[in-house]
């Protein structure tokens, strides 16, 4: 089995990123600013109605705009006409119509002039209303509440009563926006010769792969590029329907068009993270070992499997007990559709709500049984993958926070702003899967590395420089990488912190053996380094081309982490301040420290938002989301943002692992616990507002003293 | 025509009139006075103008654009949809996020919510205008330096932002820079990075804390 | 956002005749045209009125303080002088949005911006302050919306100038009918206290010329609580000024805002402050007379206890 050189220049390195000067200059082009000749700008007409069924829909006042070029129908809209069915749009910003015109402004005239009528039906949006019995129904011959999935283990019924202590508690997630900067979108030109698309995406072949299916195109009639890509965090993977409209208008218009949808259609139609509404009760016996779990959650994915889910991980279920080992367990778990947007993958998903109520439920029986969170965690965390690792870093990660100074009984902290502290674990399996790629060397000594991989941010083509540089003996500037163009050889998506533990391998190996290529051919028995240049001379006139692919035992899955909160919470404003974090993650073999660190930071930060700010508010009464926006879907900003400490565990034996989505899974729960900790009572839904700290010490009710 | 008095002496039907027939060479050729001159110029300025395009002006990064646009067009969309000048992003469109930040007047603006019509006659720099790839400016190297950046949508308005803020303050605090960036949106998490970034432009050091520790030394 | 006519006045009396029945005035533009990329407000014709000459400056002598209402919030927030001597116009100016809306945001503009309530923002939902038959908040989701109001809608004020000019007993100089009108922070709002389709009283045309403020020895404060800590809507703010003789306060007038559909003030907690030291018990009973009148709704009770404490902070803050 291959491993990896242990002596590197690059490699483990904390290097720049090779792509940064092009994105601080603006200079880096993304799917959103190619400006292919002759370019439409395009735009998609959305229902305005939670659900109605659409009785007549008319495009032609929009084709007499000036400047518009094309209209199309939705697919859906579309194929539901031809059938002669019922057009019926079950969520508030559902795709019924496309429009492109050499203006944004053409486009928005001509979305305002679409001619449509409706008839209204009653509809939900709201969780709790939609389990209801006598809910209107997202489908009609589905009830909104599914079925609810099962498992148990052993008699928990019995092991409850076999306990020292038990708690009982309901625990909430809201539902969260991807929000990446760049919103979904592709630019899209469809000509004789077939279709290039500049997409804004996690996965280029799966877009390639989506298009060639919805536009009946021979595969190798579709072309997908995405140099740059401004975040996805689980929701582009495929083209998606404003991708699909774009090609129909490109078609109809014999002109690129490009749609990248406005933030507001990004937060209604192309993904979220699933809601959980999780009622747990926990016991443990004397010795503080868990001996019972009952667990009973429902959650929306929105409009429900029919709906446009795509890239898989959307579903409801959370993992639970998530990391801990309970030996008897019950699970029963369902799904209620509300009418509003489906669910896609969402950074690690099912973790950080499954994180966040059992993370909670171990601190609240920790504290009933009057024993150490740190010390239950690692009496308890005792099987998931991981467990080991975890609970080095739990002791090492206490030492550093300073936990046992710092952990006071919950509610002691003085005063009127409150300190506390709390920790969480994370586990999460990613691991490497098949990728391929290619080096050319040129006689002039030039190297390119090519890879139908893409880059989210996370730093791919910088590790690929890193790596090919090492084996060649070269700088890292001395080499070229191209990614994101499915005429590279494939890689799979960027999803499941999956990226680095598959195209890393297969650069290694195919750079491995283009040395080994180049010295055979030359006959110079080590081109490295300062031979480099005469070997590839002596290839004569024709660049020496080598392919290789991912080889087992490079990577490897299945990481732990811990993360340690210290907050401030002010209990009269109902204010949280995340005070530090301090961040302990298995990192394998880091690649490159510098971009690894700056994931970790984000993972952080995504989980400081969920913990915080960020909800998706629906209001029942109109159907509407009520914050698709930045100004009422609140990210967290650089005021708010904590001393992020990081330590690394360096773990080269165990090859090159993610940890994109690892280290935004115990954030919340942390915070969560440290929140409980300042205030000596539970605040059990996220994210903690003021109103619901306020609320969770009983002041949210009108008291004129 | 009719003269209806107005406060300032001007007349609204001329007003009309110019806007009909606009500031003809003929109409100036008969101005005897420099007042007059003057109050055609202001007449021009006050010129009814829209909905349709129409041609205006802008110095962006010291070249002059030339373009046709609506009135409602805004400065972000004139040149990310009419000219190549692409590096300020679309992220939010209104005010909330910072991607589309750039100087006017050495003013940091959110250009989405700004219209190109009257960002006419001022000094515009996007983050093009900063710098190019191997001549970036000090705030630039050192956002590539610091990792102040990963999908790098958000990256040019911060780069803005900081640019525009170490004008302001040379060496500004932590707290400054935090407030100073607090107009900025970024997804992926960079702001530890764009903090260090800022002050590390600003020649005042500030490092996160990290570390790697061998797993086979922890006990 | 609807095509419009476009034309920059030189003049206040040229803007008004060019902004005529169904026009808009531009100036930071920051509302305008946020309310119009989504539709709520179609002005056929934006008057851009940056270049009305003199209007951007702030000038003060012994008696007063004059600001123009093109002064943008930027300037307002780096001014030594009012840092100085209006600490509470300082940093209500430096709690407004972020830097980049500081910028070109002005201070007629600020207010006299309408609503941030998440119904009457949303493109598609017609709520009472839209003309439409309900306040949707009343009946939904109310967490952002006021304790006091004179009519159905519930949506607050989001102005952070005005309450601290309201503390600091400003007058605001507007254009109406090519006269001088001055209004008090009060009589500049009180409409929206009986209009649920109103966001203050100014009328179509009507230009906010200046603000003018006593110069003054009253010290003056501003805090807000937000969920975030900047770039972030208050969920309750409060401002005060007082002289202050030692522990003793006088002349005190409290503000809140984010709590009602005009900036919120209580004559008898004024009154009651008169002459008493700023010590818990006297804020906390202040603060009681302020919130006497409060109405609950389903999700905003929590600002009830914020209100307390931005009472006794704000008025702290005065004596420090």
């Amino acid at each position: 089995m291959p491993t990896w050189p242990e002596k590197n220049n690059y490699i483990s390195s904390h290097h720049a990123r090779i792509d940064g000067p092009l994105k601080v200059s603006g200079a880096a082009k993304y799917p959103s600013d190619v400006q292919p000749d002759g370019w439409l700008y395009g735009m998609v007409l959305r229902s305005k109605w939670a659900m109605a069924k659409l009785t007549k829909i008319n495009l032609d006042p929009a084709m007499k705009i000036p400047g518009i070029k094309a209209v199309v129908l939705a697919p859906a809209v579309e194929e539901r006409q031809k059938n002669g069915s019922d057009v019926t749009m079950r969520y508030y910003g559902e795709e019924i119509a496309g429009v492109a015109g050499t203006s944004k402004q053409a486009c928005l005239d001509a979305l305002k002039a679409i001619a449509i009528e409706a008839t209204e039906l009653p509809y939900v949006v709201r969780e709790e209303d939609a389990k209801e019995p006598d809910a209107p129904r997202v489908w009609a011959d589905t009830p909104n509440l599914s079925k609810p999935g099962e498992r148990s283990n052993g008699d928990v019924d019995k092991a409850f009563g076999e306990c020292a202590a038990v708690v009982e508690g309901f625990y909430t997630t809201p539902v969260q926006i991807h929000n990446p900067l760049e919103t979904h979108g592709n630019t899209v030109s469809w000509t004789d010769e077939g279709v290039t698309c500049w997409a804004s995406t996690q996965g280029i072949t799966s877009v390639h792969d989506g298009l060639s299916q919805s536009l009946k195109l021979p595969a190798s009639q579709v072309r997908v590029i995405s140099e740059f890509m401004g975040g996805g965090f689980g929701a582009k993977f495929g083209p998606g329907v404003e991708g699909i409209i774009a090609a129909q208008l490109s078609k109809a218009a014999k002109a690129p068009v490009r749609i990248m949808l406005t933030r507001f259609d990004q937060a209604l139609a192309v993904g979220n993270r699933p809601s959980s509404f999780q009622k747990i009760k926990l016991g443990a016996k004397e010795d503080g070992t868990l001996h019972a779990f009952d667990f009973d959650n429902y959650g929306t994915a929105g409009v429900g499997a029919s709906g446009s889910s795509e890239g898989g991980g959307s579903g409801v279920a959370l993992r639970a007990p998530y990391i801990y080992h309970v030996p008897n367990t019950r699970v029963k778990q369902a799904g209620v559709n509300v009418n509003a947007g489906s669910a896609r993958a969402f950074r690690a998903p099912s973790c950080p709500p499954s994180s966040f109520g059992m993370e909670s439920i171990m601190d609240d029986l920790a504290v009933k049984m009057g024993l150490d969170p740190v010390e239950f965690r690692i009496k308890n965390d005792t099987r998931t993958p991981g467990w080991e690792i975890r609970q080095k870093q739990y002791k090492l990660g206490a030492e550093k926070f300073g936990w046992k100074e710092k952990y006071k009984k919950p509610g002691s902290s003085p005063g009127v702003v409150k300190t506390g502290v709390g920790c969480a674990g994370s586990a999460w399996g990613g691991g490497g899967r098949g990728t391929r790629a290619e080096a050319e060397i040129h006689p002039d000594g030039s190297v390119e590395i090519r890879c139908g991989t893409q880059d989210l941010g996370t730093g791919t083509r910088t590790y690929i420089a890193l790596i090919a540089a090492d084996i060649f003996g070269l700088k890292p500037e001395q080499i070229t990488v191209r990614i994101g163009d499915t005429r590279f050889p494939p890689s799979g998506g960027s999803g499941g912190s999956s990226t680095s533990p598959s195209v890393s391998p297969a650069i290694l190996d195919t750079c491995r053996k283009a040395l080994e290529a180049l010295q055979q051919q030359t006959g110079v028995a080590d081109a490295r380094g300062d031979h480099w240049k005469a070997a590839c001379k002596k290839l004569g006139v024709n660049p020496l081309l080598t392919q290789g692919e991912w080889q087992e035992g490079l990577s490897s899955s299945n990481t732990g982490g811990v993360q340690f909160a210290e907050v401030d919470v002010d209990t009269e404003t109902g204010f949280v301040r995340v005070k530090k974090v301090l961040v302990v993650q298995d990192g394998g073999l880091i690649l490159n420290r510098l971009t690894c660190e700056s994931q970790l930071n984000g993972g952080v930060i995504m989980g400081m938002g969920y913990a915080l700010y960020e909800e998706r508010v629906m209001d029942k009464n109109s159907g509407v989301m009520l914050n698709p926006n930045f100004e009422t879907y609140k990210l967290t900003g650089l005021g708010d943002v904590p001393e992020i400490e990081i330590i690394l565990f360096d773990m080269p034996e165990r090859g090159v692992i993610g940890i994109g989505e690892p280290s935004t899974i115990p954030t919340a729960a942390a915070i969560a616990n440290a929140v409980a900790n300042a205030l000596g009572v539970r605040v059990n839904s996220l994210p903690m507002t003021p109103q619901r700290i306020l609320a969770a010490l009983g002041k949210d009710k009108l008291s004129v003293a | 025509m009719s003269e209806s008095s107005s406060k300032d002496g001007f007349s609204v039907s001329r007003r009309a009139f110019l806007k009909t027939f606009g500031t003809s060479a003929a109409v100036a050729a008969t101005a005897q006075v420099d007042a007059v001159a003057a109050e055609l110029e202001k007449a021009n300025q006050e010129k009814i103008v829209g909905p349709e395009a129409v041609p205006i002006t802008l110095k962006v990064n010291g070249k002059t654009i030339k373009l046709q646009v609506e009135p409602r067009v805004t400065l972000l969309d004139a040149l990310r949809n009419m000219t190549p000048l692409t590096g300020t992003k679309e992220v939010c469109d209104r005010a909330t996020c910072g991607a589309c930040s750039m100087l006017v007047d050495e003013k940091l603006v959110y250009s989405c919510s700004m219209l190109a019509i009257e960002a006419q006659g001022k000094k515009i720099t996007t983050v093009e205008g900063l710098g190019e790839p191997g001549k970036l400016s000090k705030v630039q190297e050192a956002f590539v330096e610091q990792d102040a950046l990963m999908c790098g949508y958000c990256t040019p308005g911060f780069v803005m932002s900081v640019t525009a803020l170490l004008k302001q303050h040379p060496k500004p605090t932590e707290a400054q820079v935090r407030h100073a960036c607090s107009g900025n949106l970024c997804r992926c998490g960079t702001y530890p990075r764009i903090l260090e970034a800022a002050l590390k432009a600003a020649g005042v050091a500030k490092i996160s804390k990290t570390e790697v520790i061998a797993y086979a030394d922890v006990a | 956002m609807k095509a419009f006519e476009y034309a920059t006045a030189l003049s206040p009396a040229t803007a008004r005749e060019l902004a005529g029945n169904d026009g808009a005035y531009l100036a930071g533009g920051n509302d305008l045209l946020a309310m119009m990329k989504e539709y709520l407000v179609e002005p056929k014709r934006l008057v851009n009125i940056k270049s009305l000459p003199g209007m951007d400056k702030i000038h003060s002598d012994s008696k007063t303080w004059t600001i123009g209402a093109l002064v943008s919030v930027a300037d307002l927030e780096d001014h030594p002088e009012i840092a100085k001597n209006l600490p509470g116009l300082q940093q209500a100016a430096a709690e407004v949005g972020s830097r980049q809306i500081r910028n070109v945001a002005t201070v007629g503009g600020n207010l006299a911006q309408h609503s941030r309530c998440w119904y009457f923002r949303h493109r598609d939902v017609l709520c009472l302050k839209k003309g439409g038959e309900m306040c949707f908040a009343r009946h939904g989701e109310s967490k952002y919306h006021s304790l006091f109001t004179g009519n159905t809608c519930i949506s607050p004020i989001p102005s952070n100038l005005s309450i601290a000019f309201g503390a600091l007993g400003a007058t605001v100089v507007v254009l109406r009918d090519g006269k001088e009108l001055p209004m008090s922070i009060p009589q500049l709002y009180e409409k929206a206290w009986d209009d649920p389709t109103a966001h203050n009283s100014l009328q179509q045309g009507d230009l906010i010329l200046r603000v003018e403020l006593p110069a003054q020895e009253r010290r003056s404060a501003y805090i807000q609580a937000s969920e975030k800590s900047v770039f972030d809507w208050a969920l309750v703010s409060c401002a005060a000024a007082a002289r202050v003789d030692g522990n003793k306060l006088s002349e005190v007038k409290i503000f809140l805002g984010a709590v009602s559909n005009v900036p919120y003030q209580v004559q008898a907690a004024n009154d009651f402050l008169e002459g008493k030291t700023a010590d818990e018990a006297t804020a906390a009973k202040a603060a009681d007379l302020l919130l006497e009148k409060a109405h609950v709704q389903a999700h905003n009770g929590y600002k009830v206890p914020i209100v307390r404490a931005l009472v006794r902070r704000t008025l702290a803050q005065l004596t420090a």
